[in-house]
């Protein structure tokens, strides 16, 4: 596949992501998805699923609340995805993710605090003139193809411009600091498990933290035993309320 | 319930069919499309009102109205937002047959549902489901050194699964018994009960991924007369994960405590790792 089909693809694949994100809402917007196909479409799946359970890794746990815009792992997973199968190598997808991220995460700020605010103010003029094409034009078309101007076309910029300078940038970057940053994605995971802490509403079941760092830490159960942990500490819950509830 | 359905069959009123609910279904697809700063999901919200509004009201200026209404600010989780668009349509029928019900009231009911759906819909599909299998897929990867994409696949049929079937019960259940629902989940204390469970799910999920998400090791060793004992080893048998713990209790404290940008705090992070392996304490 020459390079300008690649880099297309790729920045279609971005696109969907952001759409799904808009739309449907059924994650496959997330790394572990996201760079698998760029893998495919740039010869490499490989190194695909490498990156992606990097990235997805680093934001796995990122759960922004409300109106709070987080980093964008699509575009990350989805450019150092293809960066890395460019250079051969997943460390450079690894280091290249964050950075991209953050690029990202300025993007979407800015789109919804500019081009966004200008549309949802074009939708509520049709409303008010009961215009349904109006409504339609101003919630689903433009912002779709708005989706692909900020996040699917900087991917294509990125893929196909940014290729010869990869080398480049694996050759100026010393050893040290690429383990530095691999060493850093192990500690950001830190950051993402604080942010979900931060979403519980109840705090008056955190023993059930020590709970799962118990089983997980001393004991060496995976993800899914530990989901198992979780459905049996909720099921003893929902049958003691119903049992207090009965008596009451 | 069916009363009102008797009367609405013999006074020739407009009720919303099979059809117009997967019309409404689709059209409401799009709340998280378009979403600004000042009205967050207010356009998904009212182009997912026009197969009620179309159907239900005759007049125009009916139309307006109904449309100016959901303009306003709406903002909850993308997937149960749906049951809100389930109560609206009810209720806009409902005000468009009988004009028994304030048109305020419709605005109210979304106001006071955002909030309480916002919670368990972060806290179950973003906060629990969704690490859970991004996890067990990311282990099969791992598993499989790289070269399986069961795991992707998994999440990918497990996720679509899970968030197409909540949309449709959103807009179908919260259409057929919304208001009931609503009633009931205020006077059981459902709403408390489910934020409950969310929060022990989460919190012994948060405990789990400590082990699997945050990781540290160091190359340092000291010697002890005549053995050199590792500073990792020696860290181990204090208490497994004690750095991982410690970090992400410290994390926490400054994000939730402090008011310290979590994107602040991921490239400190990363800039610590650098130096902290540059300087030979990591490895």
């Amino acid at each position: 596949m020459s390079l300008l089909l690649q880099a297309v693809l790729v920045s279609l694949v971005v696109w969907i992501g952001f759409l799904d994100k808009a739309f449907l809402h059924t994650f496959i917007y997330r790394p572990i998805i996201v760079a698998p196909v760029v893998g495919l479409i740039m010869g490499n799946v490989s190194i695909g699923l490498e990156v992606g359970v990097a990235v997805e890794t680093m934001f796995l746990a990122m759960v922004f609340v409300g109106t709070a815009v987080p980093p964008d792992e699509t575009v990350s997973s989805g450019l150092a995805a293809a960066y890395a199968c460019l250079a051969g190598s997943a460390a450079v997808g690894i280091a290249t993710a964050l950075p991209i991220a953050i690029i990202g995460q300025i993007f979407r700020q800015t789109r919804n605090a500019t081009i966004y605010e200008f549309t949802v103010k074009r939708m509520e003029h049709y409303a008010q003139e009961g215009n349904t094409h109006g409504i339609i034009m101003y919630t689903t078309i433009i912002p779709s193809i708005i989706e692909y101007l900020c996040f699917g076309l900087p991917t294509f910029i990125g893929v196909y411009f940014g290729a010869e300078y990869i080398q480049d940038f694996i050759n100026f970057i010393p050893k040290e600091v690429i383990s530095g940053i691999a060493a850093g994605a192990g500690l950001i995971g830190a950051v993402g498990v604080a942010l979900l802490l931060g979403t519980i509403k109840d705090k008056t079941t955190w023993p059930y933290f020590l709970v799962g760092f118990f089983v997980a830490s001393y004991l060496g159960v995976n993800m899914i035993g530990v989901a198992v942990v979780a459905i049996v500490c909720v099921a003893l819950n929902y049958y003691k309320d119903k049992l207090s509830q009965e008596e009451e | 319930m069916s009363e009102t359905i008797n009367n609405e069959v013999q006074s020739n009123d407009v009720t919303l069919t099979k059809k117009d609910l997967w019309k409404i279904l689709i059209y409401s697809s799009a709340i998280e499309s378009g979403c600004n700063v000042t009205k967050q999901e207010a356009p998904g919200f009212t182009q997912g009102m026009i197969p009620v509004i179309e159907k239900c009201y005759d007049k125009d200026e009916d139309k307006k109205e109904a449309y100016t209404r959901h303009t306003q600010l709406f903002l909850t989780e993308g997937h149960l937002a749906e049951f809100c668009v389930g109560v609206s349509a009810a209720m806009e029928e409902r005000y468009a047959n009988h004009r028994d019900i304030d048109p305020d009231s419709i605005n109210a009911v979304k106001v006071a549902l955002m909030g309480p759906l916002a919670g368990i819909g972060d806290s179950i599909i973003h906060g629990t489901l969704r690490p859970i299998m991004a996890g067990i897929a990311c282990s099969l990867v791992t598993a499989s050194s790289n070269t399986s994409a069961l795991g992707p696949l998994l999440f990918f049929i497990v996720m679509a699964a899970v968030t197409l079937t909540i949309r449709y019960l959103g807009v179908f259940k919260g259409y057929e018994s919304g208001m009931k629902l609503v009633a009931s989940m205020q006077e059981g204390g459902l709403l408390n009960k489910l934020t409950k469970y969310a929060a022990i799910a989460a919190f012994i999920v948060c405990g789990g991924f400590i082990s699997s998400l945050v990781y540290c090791s160091t190359p340092l060793t000291y010697t002890s007369g005549k053995t050199v004992i590792s500073v990792q080893e020696m860290l181990d048998g204090l208490m497994p994960n004690l750095i991982p713990l410690l970090y992400t209790l410290l994390m926490y404290w400054l994000i939730n405590k402090k008011r310290v940008s979590a994107v602040l705090l991921m490239l400190a992070t990363m800039i610590l790792g650098i130096v902290l392996v540059y300087c030979g304490i990591l490895a």
